[in-house]
């Protein structure tokens, strides 16, 4: 069952991971995400400050595909990121949420989409206070973040093989991506043609209204 | 037809987005303070101080300019914000400001008149006697044509006028009163020309109603976009109301303005420079049109086509105009 406020999202490598994810222990996720809160401080601190004039700089931050979502207290000095699973208790009311697909969020993360499209395209949705939205959209476009880089760097010696780690990480994605596609669009096929079909009927019953002579009112039939 | 290639002015909100528009081939770029003297006043946008003389140095590297936007119209009694934006701008060495109030050309002309004095589009000068008027009075060099123009009229102001045009080539549309419009301060008490935004983040609120979108600015609903539908700004001109029983737009449609496969058109006309729309937008959005209209400007100057770029998934409800370049209406 989807989430309240959740669009239903589409078939991809990231959702399967999400399901495997499920059973994962809540203290896990935590430790990933307090791993991720001090990297990004530490290398990012503008952000954070950029925020300070927010009355409450409090995100749920919920990628659509993953059974979890992220709420993100920004306000300084210590600032806090929480991973949150259906039906936990949310720690601090948010002003506002921000809901995608988990690609399309990493990217605007790392400023290379544009937020304002994500929104056109409808992959994006906010809801609550936009002023705080559109600060956060604009300190972190402006902060030059690269994930990887930002969470790898804190390994030291151990970056090197981290780094390769996510690289063939990456290429399997890509190539589970692709495969994806291929079975979404082999899925969907028949109802494809059934739509193809009934766009066609409705096109022919379009013209054969347009074609059929006007009577007036009260004229008989 | 070769010739000299069009000025490419670029967008920046922040300073990476700067950076994005110099290493994509913007030849200035423009930007404003981060507070209601200019009109992008929107959360967490703009440059402070620091960055803005970063922001000069790292465009003069790269042999860009820098022109700051100062062009809203000064609270009544309380200049000094305007002011000092005026001057720090000069003390800081941007190649040019921006401007729109005629108490505040004045003002740059006076104290500071080896800086280049840019009129803004917010100052609505769209016919050569009000064009002639800011260049006598104010030494003004180049003027921000609005969009209400076609291109035969911009020639013919072009040929009337002794200064340069920049004219908007892509980007966000407003309705066609730039710098006379209230449907934001109506609506909300703030307004783009005195508070430097239109339909203000903090009015503005999104609901989702079993897939639909629907946007609200203060407590106007304004439209309301069927699932799947790409989606526009949520400003007053851009909504759709319900007249004689049908939703429509009755000011204008969300589409972005693209005169790409118009660049030798404006040649011709005698433009100057093209002004790219999007300080509130991303610096992706920056890299990816400045890198395209980079890439025209150059192939134009060469005598070649325009050839199409694929700036659709950028553009507003995903749609592209030609606007009142080319006029269709009456």
């Amino acid at each position: 069952m989807l989430r309240a406020g959740r669009q239903a999202p589409t078939l991809s490598p990231l959702l399967l991971v999400g399901l495997a994810l499920r059973p994962a222990p809540r203290s896990a996720l935590q430790a990933a995400a307090s791993f991720a809160m001090a990297a990004m401080l530490r290398r990012h601190s503008n952000v954070f400050e950029r925020l300070e004039g927010l009355a409450s700089p409090v995100f749920l931050i919920d990628p659509i595909d993953l059974p979890i979502s992220l709420l993100l207290e920004a306000g300084l000095p210590a600032p806090r990121l929480t991973a949150l699973r259906d039906g936990d208790a949310v720690p601090a009311p948010p002003a506002a949420a921000i809901r995608g697909p988990l690609r399309a969020l990493i990217e605007l993360l790392e400023g290379r989409t544009d937020g304002d499209a994500l929104f056109f395209s409808r992959t994006l949705t906010v809801e609550g206070d936009m002023a705080a939205v559109v600060a956060l959209r604009n300190a972190v476009d402006g902060a030059d973040i690269d994930l990887a880089e930002d969470l790898l760097r804190p390994l030291g010696p151990l970056g090197g093989p981290a780094r390769r780690l996510a690289a063939a990480a990456g290429a399997l994605y890509r190539r589970a991506d692709q495969d994806l596609e291929i079975l979404r669009a082999a899925l969907l096929a028949p109802v494809q043609r059934r739509c193809d079909t009934q766009d066609v009927r409705l096109d022919d019953l379009d013209e054969t209204l347009s074609n059929a002579p006007k009577r007036r009112r009260g004229q008989q039939v | 037809m070769s010739g000299a290639a069009l000025e490419l002015v670029c967008p920046a909100g922040t300073p990476a987005a700067l950076r994005a528009a110099v290493d994509a081939g913007a030849d200035s770029v423009y930007l404003g303070f981060r507070d209601e003297t200019n009109a992008r006043n929107f959360p967490g946008l703009n440059f402070s101080r620091d960055e803005l003389a970063e922001g000069i140095a790292y465009a003069g590297r790269n042999g860009c300019q820098v022109l700051v936007a100062i062009n809203t119209y000064p609270r009544a009694g309380d200049p000094g914000p305007w002011h000092r934006a005026v001057d720090d701008a000069a003390g800081l060495g941007a190649w040019a400001v921006i401007l729109a109030d005629i108490g505040l050309l004045d003002y740059a002309s006076s104290r500071h008149p080896a800086l280049r004095r840019h009129l803004s589009v917010q100052a609505s000068a769209a016919n050569p006697e009000t064009i002639r008027f800011y260049h006598d009075e104010f030494g003004v060099k180049r003027v921000v044509l609005p969009r209400v123009l076609t291109v035969q009229e911009i020639a013919r102001i072009n040929s009337a006028v002794p200064v340069e045009t920049e004219v908007f080539a892509f980007g966000g549309l407003c309705v066609m009163v730039e710098g006379r419009c209230l449907l934001s301060s109506y609506a909300t008490g703030e307004s783009p020309n005195m508070n430097g935004v239109c339909s203000p983040a903090e009015h503005v609120r999104y609901e989702d109603r079993n897939g639909r979108l629907i946007s609200h600015l203060f407590n106007f609903a304004i439209n309301v976009f069927a699932e799947g539908e790409p989606a526009g700004y949520p400003t007053l001109c851009k909504g759709r109301f319900q007249a004689l029983n049908r939703a429509s737009y009755l000011f204008e449609e969300p589409a972005s303005l693209d005169v790409i496969r118009m660049l030798p058109a404006l040649t011709e006309a005698g433009v100057t420079a093209l002004k790219i729309e999007g300080r509130q937008r991303g610096k992706a959005y920056v890299a990816q049109v400045v890198t395209a209209f980079r890439k025209t400007v150059d192939a134009v100057a060469r005598g070649k086509e325009p050839a199409a770029a694929d700036l659709a998934p950028l553009t507003e409800g995903g749609r592209q105009t030609t606007g009142a370049y080319e006029k269709t209406w009456r």
